[in-house]
């Protein structure tokens, strides 16, 4: 039976829920331990910005999305990923790691990051946008966020996340049905597009950018703890979900992403070390002035819940 | 046996099509208005800032010239004094009559006459009917879950609180449409914020609006000519603008150029031009007209808020970022409710027939002036009758003209009723829904000139000229006839 995607934008706009709902100053905050707090400052600021960057990617998604109803979706989803950045920057100042209109800042990896879809965010083809996201959604869905809940003990953090948690359930659902669609589509058409997204600057620029900080996100989480076989997990889930559709497994590029997913959970692959590993220590070493103005979009986030 | 015409409102429309029945002789005119003064959607939109988007000197009546106009694009309140000098000018007062707010009209076949019924109870009656409500007369609220909780003030543009001053208040204004646009600006100046909240962008062309100079107005006076040239010049830009906005073709390419670079030019943030950049096609929706709304929107008292809007709390607005937006006001500027698939009250034709059952998938008529089955009665902004390029008084008037023609003729033959053959009616329809499918209008985007399915029923999909030319003559080949014979009985006659 095909997707009823109108039901699943009606259910989003019911499931709504603000920074307001939630009362911040509840009891709990005190359960974070002084050994917790310098790494988990470390993890709530790089998913504070892969919320961010993947609420860029949502936007990107909007203008390329296959009807009104997933362009409507898409821009919610945008949101919502915006949201949950904003909720964790205010779980971050609850716990006392950011001062009054502190802002995490964000590494080298994520500034790249950054600038890279300012510039080219628009452009990368939907089929590529299209894979790229559940498999980041995955890993954030299915390793990071579990891995929090169980190191973290404050109540108000598991309700946060369950907010966020069920949001990204329905982000999970349609991005794999919008797969479909895309997988479903003529065969020239996705051969033109993975043909567009092998463009030379563009390629490059997602795998300067993508390879070391997936890498450098990957390294921070397992010196917090991780085990591996979470990580694993997330990628054999958004495999799974993928292989599901017959249509899906049509798309070039997800079979591209899937081959990167599964080298970059094996710390033994090679991928590591000949690619992604010296990538790593060349960007840590790339100054920041060379990354030029941050875009405004990604200095729009706010641990306020409500904007006087 | 009545006569007497029936003018259903006393804006622009109504006003005109009295003036020129009594240009023609025929003075048995009754106007009814619901509110108490004259003007119709300019006597509603007296918002800060509200303005035409159409010179003004081809937004007046050809047959009204005012050689007066302050600037290039008046404001509301010089056009309001215009309308208004109209009804002394051609002596209408005694005709209208106020507070009559007309909520049903209905035909009877055995007298061939139509009866207005207002709300105080009043009938009226008339051998013809010309509605003149007007498209844009009543205002739209969104449906946004929780608008009625809302403590602070809420403020529809087409009903502006002059009595609540916005000065230093945090203000929302919802909607960035043609009012949102002009009213942006006079709020930057005053308020102490403003957020503009904003579903889909609009495509924004430079207006510049330089005052006339004493001795321009001193010309028009003078040598009426002179102005009428003007009007005349003015009416042929816009007509060649035509083909960039009505049908969808290299020069909307070109015309979106200058939109862009317009935005480009005036916009200095991306991030802020890629949320002010559309989606769609030049045209497909109404091209805004301001110089104005850019820059005021990057005051730093003025924000655009493009996340989804999902609720209205007690506060202010809560987005989908998951931040409540706390205002002190709450600036509606969401347009009109536009009747594309109604009546704005039960008309009731020949035989019983409901116009507004017979619209319910999409508004069709004759020329946009007739309806089949509804003798004797007439439009004006009726289906299909609107311009994406040029005056709409311009086609207005031909509409005037066309009824006026009616009317005359109706009188003249001893016609007691006409009504347009529904073969003709069919004909022309299938004609113009087919020549819209190359508009702009319809090249995908959904806007208020289409209904939910996707018909259009508000545009005209040609020149000013062409519209123009279709209404200047009333061919009773079109029309079944009813005549009035010496003994005061009536045949039937398919023609004349």
């Amino acid at each position: 039976m095909a997707f009823d995607f109108d039901t699943m934008l009606r259910t989003i706009k019911d499931k709504q829920w603000s920074l307001a709902d939630i009362d911040w100053d509840a009891p709990g905050a005190d359960l974070i331990t002084e050994e917790q707090r310098p790494q988990l400052k470390q993890f709530m600021s790089d998913l504070v910005w892969i919320e961010n960057i993947g609420a860029r990617g949502f936007a990107a998604l909007a203008r390329k999305a296959p009807n009104d109803t997933v362009k409507r979706i898409y821009e919610y989803f945008h949101a919502e990923e915006q949201k949950h950045a904003n909720a964790e920057l205010a779980l971050m100042r609850r716990w006392g790691m950011l001062a009054d209109g502190e802002q995490p800042a964000p590494n080298t990896q994520i500034r790249m990051a950054i600038k890279v879809l300012d510039t080219y965010g628009d452009d990368i083809p939907l089929s590529a946008l299209a894979t790229l996201i559940p498999m980041l959604e995955c890993a954030l869905d299915g390793a990071l966020v579990k891995f929090l809940l169980d190191e973290v003990a404050d109540p108000l953090c598991h309700e946060v996340f369950r907010h966020i948690n069920s949001d990204e359930s329905r982000h999970i659902a349609v991005d794999f049905q919008v797969l479909d669609l895309v997988g479903a589509g003529p065969a020239r058409r996705l051969l033109i597009e993975t043909a567009s997204a092998m463009q030379p600057h563009m390629l490059l620029g997602l795998i300067v950018v993508f390879v070391p900080l997936l890498n450098k996100m990957r390294d921070n989480i397992a010196a917090m703890g991780l085990p591996e076989h979470k990580l694993y997990n997330a990628v054999k889930r958004f495999v799974s979900n993928g292989d599901r559709s017959e249509n899906t497994k049509r798309i070039p590029v997800y079979h591209v992403f899937k081959a990167q997913a599964r080298m970059v959970v094996d710390r033994g692959h090679g991928y590591h070390r000949y690619l992604a590993d010296p990538m790593v220590k060349v960007t840590n070493r790339i100054p920041a002035r060379l990354m030029g103005k941050q875009p405004s979009w990604s200095k729009e986030l706010t641990h306020e819940p409500v904007a006087k | 046996m009545t006569d007497t015409v029936l003018i259903i409102g006393a804006g622009f429309a109504g006003l005109g099509t009295a003036i020129r029945l009594k240009q023609a002789g025929i003075t048995d005119i009754v106007i009814l208005e619901r509110g108490s003064q004259v003007g119709g959607t300019w006597r509603d939109n007296t918002y800060p800032g509200a303005a035409c988007d159409i010179p003004s000197l081809m937004y007046s009546f050809s047959f009204v010239p005012n050689p007066d106009w302050s600037r290039a694009y008046s404001g509301s309140a010089e056009i309001l004094a215009y309308i208004d000098s109209m009804v002394e000018r051609f002596d209408l007062r005694p005709h209208i009559h106020f507070g009559a707010n007309v909520i049903g009209l209905h035909y009877d076949d055995e007298s061939a006459t139509w009866t207005a019924h207002t709300e105080d109870g009043r009938d009226f009656t008339g051998r013809t009917a010309v509605m003149a409500a007007g498209p844009l007369a009543n205002p739209d609220w969104p449906d946004i879950p929780g608008i009625d909780g809302f403590t602070g003030k809420t403020i529809h543009s087409a009903r502006w609180d002059h009595d609540y001053d916005v000065t230093d208040k945090r203000v929302g204004v919802i909607g960035t449409g043609a009012s949102a646009v002009q009213i942006v600006p006079e709020l930057v100046e005053r308020a102490s914020s403003v957020k503009v909240f904003q579903r889909t962008p609009g495509w924004v062309l430079p207006k510049p609006n330089p005052p006339h100079p004493h001795w321009l107005n001193a010309a028009f006076r003078r040598r009426p000519a002179v102005q009428s040239a003007a009007r005349q010049a003015l009416f042929w830009l816009h007509e060649v603008v035509a083909l960039g906005v009505v049908w969808d073709s290299v020069a909307t390419t070109a015309v979106q150029g200058i939109a862009r670079a317009h935005l480009r030019l005036t916009v200095k943030d991306k991030w802020l031009r890629r949320q002010l950049t559309p989606d769609f096609r030049i045209g497909c929706k109404r091209i805004l007209m301001t110089s104005d709304y850019y820059p005021a929107l990057q005051q730093n008292n003025c924000k655009l808020i493009t996340w989804p809007m999902y609720a209205i709390s007690p506060n202010g607005i809560r987005t989908a970022e998951g931040v409540e937006h706390e205002l002190d006001c709450i600036v509606f500027a969401t347009g009109f409710d536009v009747s594309k698939t109604g009546t704005p009250f039960p008309i009731t034709g020949s035989g019983g027939r409901v116009l507004g059952e017979e619209w319910a998938t999409g508004a069709y008529a004759y020329k946009s002036v007739n309806v089949a089955g509804f003798p004797n009665l007439f439009f004006t902004f009726g289906p299909n009758s609107g311009p994406g390029h040029n005056s709409v008084l311009v086609y207005n008037e031909a509409q005037i003209d066309y009824i006026v023609s009616a009317i005359r003729l109706m009188r003249a033959e001893g016609v007691r009723a006409i009504d347009v053959r529904k073969d003709r009616q069919d004909e022309f329809n299938r004609d113009i829904q087919r020549r819209l499918e190359s508009t702009t209008w319809n090249s995908g985007c959904q806007s208020w000139y289409l209904t939910e399915d996707g018909f259009n029923a508000t545009m005209y999909p040609g020149f000013a000229t062409q519209y123009v030319r279709q209404l200047s003559r009333v061919d009773l080949e079109d029309y079944t006839v009813a005549l009035t014979t010496s003994d005061g009985g009536y045949r039937t006659a398919a023609s004349t």
